[in-house]
């Protein structure tokens, strides 16, 4: 059907020209083209092309190419392929049939490297011949939408010798599948610890990346996608899997996950050097699955799992299996339920610890607190010795596992959060209820001995850790009134150590608990403050009105506001009768502050107070002692030596209650030390039949003599009193939810029952956690206190605020 | 698209413009021009004289000044409706910018929608600098590794530079000189005293490279450092205007201004340095001979590659030894003669005639110059025998005559490609030979607008293509040139030339023959399938008439006697421009019997009175006629169309 061609009279002779290219690109091939001639070699095809012979050329060179590939490249690449390499794929990786695993490794590299090296040369011999055939490509293969023909003879190699079978019998394995084989079975030989030439693999690798399945390019059809890469991800899963059943059998869990740390690496980089990128992901999934996924629970719970690792502090190994974990579990579920385990189990020891010595007469004698100096009162000193211990214990606990946390989890904040909630769970646990007064024993032990001799930094560590133990603990208003009261008796004998650490203690429990939980104990610190003025001014009012008098008994005296202030004792102001010289300053100074403060009544504490003294026995001692073993005292000064006060005497002249009478008679009349009453008769006891007299002959080397108060010392209460304590805050939690659903009424008018109940809970929660069906009661006795009142008719139940 | 500008914003740019150019800041895009042929550039743009314009735009005239009238070349062009000389101006490098004054003139002034679709298709901001392509490569070469081309390498503190000795002695009188002493230095060491920095602003100037907005100092005191060494070497490699090139690097059209001259200013130094070196070392020998010539490595002109081309086989024929058959043979194929009709076909040839030496002309060149074409480039990358270094400079055959190959190598060197028509098919196969694409535009340019003859002086200013004047080249040789080279533009212009001659061509055996071969380009011919090139030329045919008709028309449609004779003449259909490329053939069937030539018009012309009337009509016929044949010849070569 073409009629143009001739009517130039230059119709190329197609069949002389191929037959130049032809031997040009023979000797391309046979790497001897350094004396050929691309200007001419491209003007033969440039001619052809122009000529409209450019079908027939490229046809031709396809042809040249799948011969060539077919009859000189394909028997030398099947030449090198031995017996062994064909059988080790099917035999199984790494079974090593007949063939030693060094003989198939060498086998195999000889076979790679003759793929490697015809690829290669493929490559080279194209790329000069798509030079060559460069005006074709323009022009012939754009016009007629042909892929150029370097593709055309990347894909010829892979249909002529890839896909082609390696027997004569059509439905032998493929070289490619041979191929793939071979690399896998390297590959498998580098994992079980040989050296192999990687080089070569990756150069074959390359080759597969180069090649597509099929003529239309999209990156999901590279061979090495389609062919290579699944092949390679089963067979290291299958490997993965026996790796990980037999490192569960054979090594602990610390090697078990080093070793697994150790794969995940080396198949990172082994796809960075010999593979693609684009499998790392993949195959690392597989690794994650096989050794990590699957196996993950029963390395943590093995005899040398976690809570070994816990135990023995092996915080590589932690961190090992937390990396791990964290590889396929981003909340790291199975690792945090056995940190809370160990936590919670850890935490229930020191509990029981705690609870055990804490009871009298069980407690070892070693443990005995060596610090204690104050007189022993056995059943006290022991507790609260064992109340630090739990403290410090809980916290030793905590530092324990804040290493972990730091160090080995990364400070990673599911985990952190997972520990606050196991710690929060043991301390608050129902078995163990004296949490709240523990730690604020423990911060009063702090504030009147252990802050002593410390740096700034340091107890500022001692304050955070406080703290941090008071963060854990739930029912916040138990911790405040303990705080309180212990706070109470160190502020009023003048115990702490330092003012500024207390406030700054409360100044962080304000930080940490609000506003409304440090009030109180601010209004403390003021009135303490205030009372330093007060007494300040009290001694310029008393220098102003001239009323000096040098018999005048010195007052420092502290005026407490009483809401603040934790209940101090029964009042007992108006039996108790003060001695004359104290009578007339007492009534002093009310003069003074009814100046000052108009319409506010001052009540008298004298159990709370001290007095200093000078007592003559033979020579002078300054003696300070409480107020009423002073007022006891003073009744000595009027009898006459030798002559006796009964103990109705004295409590008829004071009006003393007998427990104070009893303790200080004690202190002044059995106590060696401070013996300055002879009591009748002798004995450990102080009796109500007992009478006093003067002890004429007591001696002290000590000039300064200190009558103790062992009564008022900070120290666990006994069971009765901490009863006491819980019916008190029972009481006041009551009142704080009352308080709580009035206010919710008084905003909302009517609200269903569910619904206030919500409401109340998350009022109250940051300071206890109430009982709904102390919820329940207060509701009912509101409505019968006619505060509230139910709606009738409504469902679900629900109810109106009465104004 | 931008907002569009209102007058007032227009008004004051335009003045403020004008203060920059009264006070010398900025050069005036437009100049004032009263040259004579500035005059005739703009008298051939409103006749539409597309042979003229490409005459003068060869001289050189400054295609973007403006007349007294304050008119520029492409505003008259575009005002007078000439589409095809709207497009040479574009292509030549007219300015046709938005947002300008002159610019919006331009596209307001469009006579029609295609031209101004045109303009706005030519945008200033999308197409580039002309001579851009060129800078581009020598820059480039400065960053290219493979295939190595550098001659000589310059160490300064640290870096050391791999650059090209005609570059450098082109651009930098210094180095001109000092390599004129040694031309065979292959290293030259700059004094420590000169940071890296400021050698690497001088060489990217010297290799037109665009200038970064800053020096890549980090802080003004190395910024001071490398300015204190631009100056220095400014002024000792006698580059003084390199110092004011950096420091004007503020405004952006004054940069994009500076940047222009330079460039042509490089490219006039390198086009005299390869005039007086390259053009005025080349060696003509015997053809046989040619490949024994030695050229040493180490020359004078720093050549790297000498590349040869063989005279044309016509002259030796003014001999007259080759038969008179053979001649003609020979002149239809014309200037392909010296293409690669191959070894084979040239051997078989020389046999049958007497032996004459043929001379052979051998160019000294520039590897790096060659690479502009990607045959050279993937010459000197590749492992054959042109990429291997040899002890005497490697002889490279081009198949081309001599004079083609000056045109190529004048324009791999300097960008000009101003050629003869008589060469310019072969320039245009051995652009295509070469993958010179830019080159192969430019030769359809010039053949399609030099080689309408003097028909061209007024489209279809005479539609009976009464011109019987010497043809100027051969349309047939021309059009399958088109075809070969894929250039449509030369198509094109080939359906058109026929067109308007077509009563000249229409009876060519010749032309069957190519009628046939384009039928023949289609694959798998349909039977419904049209032959393009009859198509193009009932395309411009109908131009060629309709034009003319419509002249009448507008003058005379209201006379009724008009109408009548137009219909009797069965042309009503054709005078509705919409209809004039598509007319049915069925209706000219009826038209074989008296359709048969030329006479039967005259006896009509003569059988009407009336003077107006007897063009008009006569063209009418003519038209029906010519229509007719080409019917006649699609039966006869059965390609039903």
């Amino acid at each position: 059907m073409r009629y143009g061609q001739g009517i130039n009279g230059d119709d190329v002779d197609f069949e002389s020209v191929w037959k130049t290219l032809d031997t040009a690109f023979t000797q391309i091939h046979d790497h001897n083209a350094s004396s050929l001639s691309y200007e001419e070699l491209y003007r033969f095809a440039y001619r052809l092309v122009l000529k409209k012979q450019g079908e027939k050329l490229y046809d031709k060179v396809k042809a040249f190419e799948s011969t060539w590939l077919r009859e000189k490249i394909r028997p030398q690449i099947l030449g090198k392929l031995s017996p062994s390499l064909q059988s080790a794929p099917q035999d199984g990786v790494g079974a090593g049939a007949a063939a030693t695993t060094n003989e198939r490794r060498e086998a195999g590299e000889k076979f790679l490297r003759e793929v490697k090296d015809s690829w290669q040369n493929h490559v080279v011999c194209m790329n000069m011949l798509a030079d060559v055939l460069m005006y074709m490509d323009r022009v012939y293969c754009t016009d007629n939408r042909k892929p150029n023909i370097y593709a055309t003879a990347m894909n010829l190699f892979r249909d002529c010798n890839l896909f082609s079978p390696t027997g004569s019998d059509p439905r032998s394995p493929s070289v490619l599948g041979v191929l793939n084989g071979v690399i896998l079975d390297q590959i498998q030989m580098e994992r079980a610890g040989d050296v192999i030439d990687k080089s070569i693999i990756k150069s074959c690798i390359y080759m597969l990346d180069g090649l597509y399945e099929s003529n239309s390019e999209s990156s999901e059809q590279k061979l090495y996608s389609t062919s290579f890469e699944q092949d390679f991800l089963n067979v290291s899963r299958e490997f993965y899997r026996d790796e990980g059943e037999k490192l569960l059998r054979e090594s602990d869990a610390g090697g078990y996950c080093e070793r697994t740390m150790a794969r995940l690496k080396e198949e990172q980089y082994r796809c960075r050097t010999m593979l693609s990128d684009t499998t790392t992901p993949k195959i690392e999934k597989v690794v994650e699955e096989e050794l990590i996924k699957n196996k993950i629970q029963e390395v943590i719970e093995m005899e040398s799992g976690v809570r070994f690792m816990i135990d023995n502090e092996r915080l590589e190994e932690l961190g090992l299996v937390y990396q791990l974990e964290a590889r396929v579990d981003e909340k790291k579920s199975e690792l945090t339920k056995a940190i809370q385990l160990r936590v919670v189990e850890m935490g229930t020891a020191v509990n029981e610890a705690a609870t055990t010595t804490a009871v009298p007469g069980q407690l070892p004698p070693e443990q005995a607190p060596k610090d204690a100096e104050a007189p022993a009162n056995k059943p006290g000193n022991p507790q609260t010795a064992a109340a630090i211990k739990w403290v410090a214990d809980v916290l030793e606990l905590k530092d324990k596992f804040d290493a972990i946390l730091n160090h080995s989890f990364q400070k990673d904040t599911g985990v952190a959060a997972a520990l606050t909630r196991s710690f929060s769970e043991f301390i608050n646990s129902a078995a163990f209820t004296r949490a709240s007064e523990f730690i604020s024993l423990f911060i009063d032990d702090n504030m009147k001995k252990g802050i002593r001799d410390k740096t700034e930094t340091e107890i500022d560590q001692v304050l955070l850790k406080a703290i941090t133990l008071v963060r854990y603990v739930q029912n916040k208003d138990m911790f405040e009134g303990y705080y309180k009261k212990h706070l109470t008796k160190r502020l009023l004998q003048k115990k702490s150590l330092s003012m500024d650490v207390e406030k700054d203690m409360v100044s962080r429990m304000k930080i940490e608990l609000g506003h409304q939980f440090t009030q109180k104990m601010e209004g403390m610190f003021k009135d303490m403050n205030t009372s330093d003025d007060l007494t300040r001014n009290y001694q310029d009012y008393l220098q102003s009105t001239g009323s000096e008098d040098p018999k005048r008994v010195g007052l420092d005296m502290m005026v407490l506001t009483s809401m603040t202030w934790p209940p101090l004792g029964e009042d007992n102001e108006k039996k108790f009768i003060f001695p004359s010289e104290i009578d007339r300053l007492r009534k002093s100074f009310e003069k003074f502050y009814g100046e000052k403060h108009s319409g506010r009544k001052l009540t008298w504490l004298p159990h709370l107070g001290t007095a200093d003294m000078r007592v003559r026995f033979g020579k002078m001692h300054e003696v300070n002692i409480p107020t009423y073993g002073m007022v006891i005292l003073l009744l000595f000064n009027d009898v006459p030596s030798g002559e006796y006060l009964s103990y109705e005497e004295i409590q008829a002249k004071t009006n003393m209650p007998d427990a104070d009478l009893i303790r200080n008679l004690q202190q002044i009349a059995v106590s060696k030390k401070t013996q300055f009453l002879k009591k009748e008769p002798m004995g450990r006891e102080v009796n109500p039949s007992d009478k006093f007299c003067v002890n004429e002959k007591f001696q002290s080397k000590f000039l300064k003599l200190k009558v103790g108060i062992i009564t008022n010392n900070n120290r666990v209460e006994t069971d009765q009193e901490k009863r006491e304590t819980e019916d008190k805050m029972e009481q006041h939690r009551g009142i704080t939810v009352e308080a709580a659903i009035v206010r919710i009424m008084k905003s909302r008018k009517q609200l269903s029952h569910q619904q206030l109940i919500l409401d109340t809970l998350d009022q109250v929660k940051a300071q206890f956690k109430p009982d709904v069906n102390m919820i329940k009661k207060r509701i009912e006795s509101l409505i019968d206190r006619e505060y509230l009142e139910r709606l009738e008719e409504s469902n679900p139940p629900a109810y109106k605020y009465l104004a | 698209m931008a907002a569009v500008f209102k007058k007032h914003d227009i008004e004051a740019t335009l003045y403020a413009e004008k203060q920059d150019i009264a006070s010398g800041r900025l050069k005036d895009d437009n100049p004032l021009d009263h040259s004579e042929g500035f005059r005739l550039l703009c008298e051939a743009c409103r006749r539409g004289d597309l042979k003229i314009c490409q005459e003068q735009i060869s001289t050189g005239v400054n295609i973007n000044a403006r007349d007294r009238f304050d008119y520029t070349p492409l505003i008259l062009a575009s005002l007078c409706g000439h589409y095809e000389v709207v497009r040479l101006l574009l292509e030549s490098g007219a300015l046709c910018e938005r947002d300008t004054f002159q610019g919006e003139r331009c596209l307001y002034n469009a006579l029609n929608d295609r031209i101004r679709n045109l303009l706005l298709q030519y945008d200033y901001s999308k197409s580039t600098d002309p001579l851009q392509p060129l800078a581009g490569h020598i820059t480039s070469l400065l960053a290219r590794e493979h295939p190595n081309t550098s001659d000589i390498s310059v160490v300064t503190d640290g870096r050391e530079f791999r650059l090209h000795k005609f570059i450098l002695s082109a651009r930098s009188p210094f180095f001109e000189n000092k390599l004129s002493v040694a031309p065979e230095t292959t290293m030259w060491r700059l004094p420590n005293s000169i940071p890296s920095d400021s050698f690497l602003v001088a060489i990217k100037y010297l290799y037109l490279s665009e200038m970064a907005t800053d020096l890549g100092a980090h802080s003004d005191d190395e910024e001071q450092a490398t300015l204190t060494g631009i100056d220095k070497l400014s002024r000792q490699l006698e580059i003084e205007r390199l110092f004011e090139y950096i420091l004007e690097r503020g405004d952006r059209r004054l940069t994009r201004q500076r940047r222009q001259d330079e460039v042509s200013r490089g490219r006039d130094q390198l086009e005299g340095w390869f005039k007086d070196n390259v053009i005025r070392h080349k060696v003509t020998v015997d053809k046989e001979k040619a490949n024994e010539v030695r050229w040493d490595r180490s020359n004078g002109i720093f050549a790297d590659v000498l590349l040869r081309a063989d005279e044309e086989e016509d002259e030796c024929e003014e001999d007259g030894v080759i038969d008179q058959s053979k001649l003609t043979v020979t002149k239809t194929e014309g200037p392909l003669n010296g293409l690669p009709i191959g070894n084979f076909d040239s051997r078989s040839r020389s046999v049958s005639r007497t032996r004459r030496k043929r001379k052979s002309v051998l160019y000294p060149c520039h590897r790096a110059m060659l690479t502009r074409s990607e045959f050279f480039m993937t010459m000197f990358s590749s492992s054959f025998r042109e990429a291997q270094q040899t002890p005497y400079l490697q002889i490279i055959p081009i198949d081309c005559s001599p004079a083609v190959l000056e045109v190529i190598l004048t324009y791999l060197y300097t960008e000009r490609a101003d050629f003869d028509l008589s060469v310019a098919i072969d320039v245009l196969f051995a652009a295509d030979l070469l993958l010179l694409e830019k080159l192969k535009a430019r030769a359809a340019l010039i053949i399609s607008t030099l080689g309408n003859g003097a028909a061209s002086i007024v489209e279809a200013a005479d539609p009976r293509g009464e011109t019987a004047e010497e043809e100027v080249i051969d349309i047939y040789e021309v059009v399958r040139a088109g075809w070969d080279t894929r250039m449509h533009r030369l198509e094109e212009f080939g359906a058109r030339y026929i067109a308007y001659r077509l009563e000249r061509f229409v009876d060519e055996e010749e032309f069957a023959q190519l009628v046939r071969e384009s039928a023949a380009r289609i694959k798998e011919r349909q039977e419904t399938d049209t032959v393009e090139l009859v198509d193009d030329i009932r395309y411009y045919l109908s131009e060629r008439f309709r034009l003319r008709m419509e002249d009448a028309g507008l003058e005379e449609m209201m006379d009724d006697q008009d109408i009548d004779a137009l219909a009797s003449t069965q042309t009503k259909p054709d005078l509705d421009p919409t209809f004039a490329d598509v007319i049915p053939t069925a209706n000219f069937d009826q038209d074989e019997g008296y359709a048969a030539d030329l006479e039967t018009v005259a006896v009509v012309r003569t059988l009407d009175g009336e003077e107006v009337e007897d063009e008009f009509s006569q063209d009418a016929m003519n038209y029906q006629i010519l229509l007719g044949k080409i019917d006649g010849l699609l039966d006869r070569l059965k390609l039903d169309a």
